[in-house]
């Protein structure tokens, strides 16, 4: 269901996740980010949304919970290629004002 | 302690004597059987843990026996060896499929023998503890089921009784966990000021965490509401007092009101959750055009330092607010649609005047909506009029 690359780009690594982000599937997401950060302890951790067509509270909690690790760790998380459902549930929360959300890859590399 | 107890069936005096021997010589309690009759009454005082038996015999011959016992619940995990005369794999295949756990063609070496019975204790001992292992499983499962049951029965008496009055307010709910327990919860309590409090939240997770969460926000809540102030009030201490009690990923949204019935004036906080449908003089009859309340916020835990903003409405006597979770609209049906709030707000606009009948409507339609699967996720639906 969930489907879930992991790459390095210079010191920033970058995890692209594509299906429904779900209760079912947190603890799967959980463990790739922890390890990325753990291992790699990268700089910026780009969190790539695009193939994302769901995403519900577990998942929100989720990624809150790795922007607070990456911070402990004076990293910075990018979110970027949100679809317009999971950008709606981000403007509900209010999260859109949480993260440093990127149209795409390539901007939220540049942090710009 | 012998190794075990093996039930020796043969009609032949001397092979139940050389069996019999190097048997005892191994360490196990031998039994001793001239056919099958002779061998039931012998189960009948001792049941043994394996059986070794002739095919041919008078009285009742070895597959009669097998097939006796094999077909009773209470011999049939006897680990049952036919002895047979009779070699060949069709032989060995028509023993097997009377419910023969193994098969020793004759004449045998009683080496032989021995090295299946010894490989059949072995077998035997496994069974046991899987047996042992399953039963421990049932039992702990049993009383799990028991502690959640009755853990969901407790959770039942957190929420208002329905239907409910409170000052300005008729409410009535429609409450449905995923797992028996779940993490929604909703509260309508007196305010100090004469005016009434709402909340309704929904904790991130399922199940037993999700349902403790949901207990402590209520009770965080309850306690900001007893300490006066404004929803926003309520929102910034039930935020720190999640965020400073909670783990990492454990948040929960809600929807915080405060009702004035002297004036009607409806002061509000969402925080991230799903917003309100109002509809006005949903209560009574006539075309309905529902609304949904505007305002946003974030979720409740995720950090102390986060702020929230408050809005307000008025609602007159005759209006009706429809509180619900995100479970109610976030089916994904198999051609990947949901219902979505925008769904629900066009439900609403055709609710019967009676709540009750309102709330049903709306389960009903949802479910019908969702098919085949209704809900997966925690499920909450509060119809709320205000009334004189």
């Amino acid at each position: 269901m969930l489907n879930i690359q992991n790459r390095q780009e210079g010191t920033a690594s970058i995890v692209t996740i594509q299906g429904k982000v779900n209760f079912e599937v947190t603890a799967q997401l959980r463990d790739v980010i922890r390890d990325t950060v753990t291992t790699q302890q990268p700089k910026l951790l780009v969190i790539n949304l695009e193939g994302v067509n769901f995403i519900d509270s577990s998942g929100l909690g989720l990624l809150v919970a790795a922007r607070n690790s990456i911070d402990k760790n004076n990293g910075k998380l990018h979110l970027c290629g949100l679809p317009p459902q999971v950008k709606k549930t981000f403007d509900q929360t209010n999260l859109t004002n949480y993260f440093s959300i990127f149209a795409t890859e390539q901007d939220a590399l540049r942090g710009a | 302690m012998g190794k075990g107890v093996v039930l020796v069936v043969d009609d032949e005096v001397q092979i139940r004597d050389i069996l019999a021997f190097y048997l005892k010589r191994a360490g196990y309690q031998v039994l001793l059987a001239e056919h099958g009759l002779a061998a039931l009454s012998e189960i009948a005082k001792v049941q043994p843990d394996l059986i070794l038996s002739d095919l041919r015999m008078p009285e009742m011959p070895g597959d009669d026996l097998c097939l006796k016992l094999k077909g009773d619940p209470k011999t049939r995990d006897i680990y049952f060896i036919l002895v047979s005369a009779i070699d060949g794999a069709a032989s060995k295949i028509g023993g097997l499929n009377l419910g023969a756990d193994d098969m020793i063609a004759k004449p045998f070496h009683a080496q032989e023998v021995m090295a299946k019975v010894e490989s059949a204790f072995r077998l035997i001992a496994m069974q046991k503890e899987i047996k042992r292992q399953n039963l421990e499983l049932t039992r702990y499962q049993e009383r799990m089921t028991a502690e959640l049951s009755l853990a969901a029965q407790l959770q039942m008496g957190l929420l208002p009784a329905v239907p409910g009055r409170a000052v300005g307010l008729c409410y009535t709910h429609r409450y449905l966990p995923a797992e028996g327990i779940g993490g929604d919860i909703y509260s309508i309590v007196p305010v100090p000021d004469g005016g009434t409090a709402l909340l309704i939240a929904d904790v991130s997770g399922h199940g037993v965490t999700a349902a403790l969460i949901s207990a402590m926000v209520k009770t965080s809540f309850e306690a900001q509401v007893r300490l006066g102030g404004t929803p926003l009030d309520w929102a910034n201490g039930m935020n720190r007092d999640l965020a400073q009690t909670t783990l990492a990923e454990q948040f929960a949204t809600a929807f915080l009101a405060h009702l004035d019935p002297k004036d009607g004036l409806f002061r509000y906080v969402v925080a991230g959750h799903e917003r309100p449908i109002l509809i006005p003089r949903g209560a009574c009859t006539g075309s309905k055009l529902p609304i949904q309340l505007p305002g946003k916020g974030f979720m409740l835990g995720i950090d102390e330092a986060l702020t929230f903003s408050e809005e307000q409405t008025t609602l007159a006597i005759g209006d009706r607010l429809i509180l619900f979770t995100d479970g109610l609209v976030e089916v994904e049906r198999e051609d990947r649609s949901l219902l979505g709030q925008e769904g629900l707000i066009r439900l609403c606009a055709t609710l019967p005047a009676n709540a009750e009948q309102a709330a049903d409507q709306i389960i009903e339609q949802v479910c019908t909506f969702n098919a085949p699967q209704p809900f997966l996720d925690d499920v909450t639906l509060v119809v709320i009029d205000r009334c004189g």
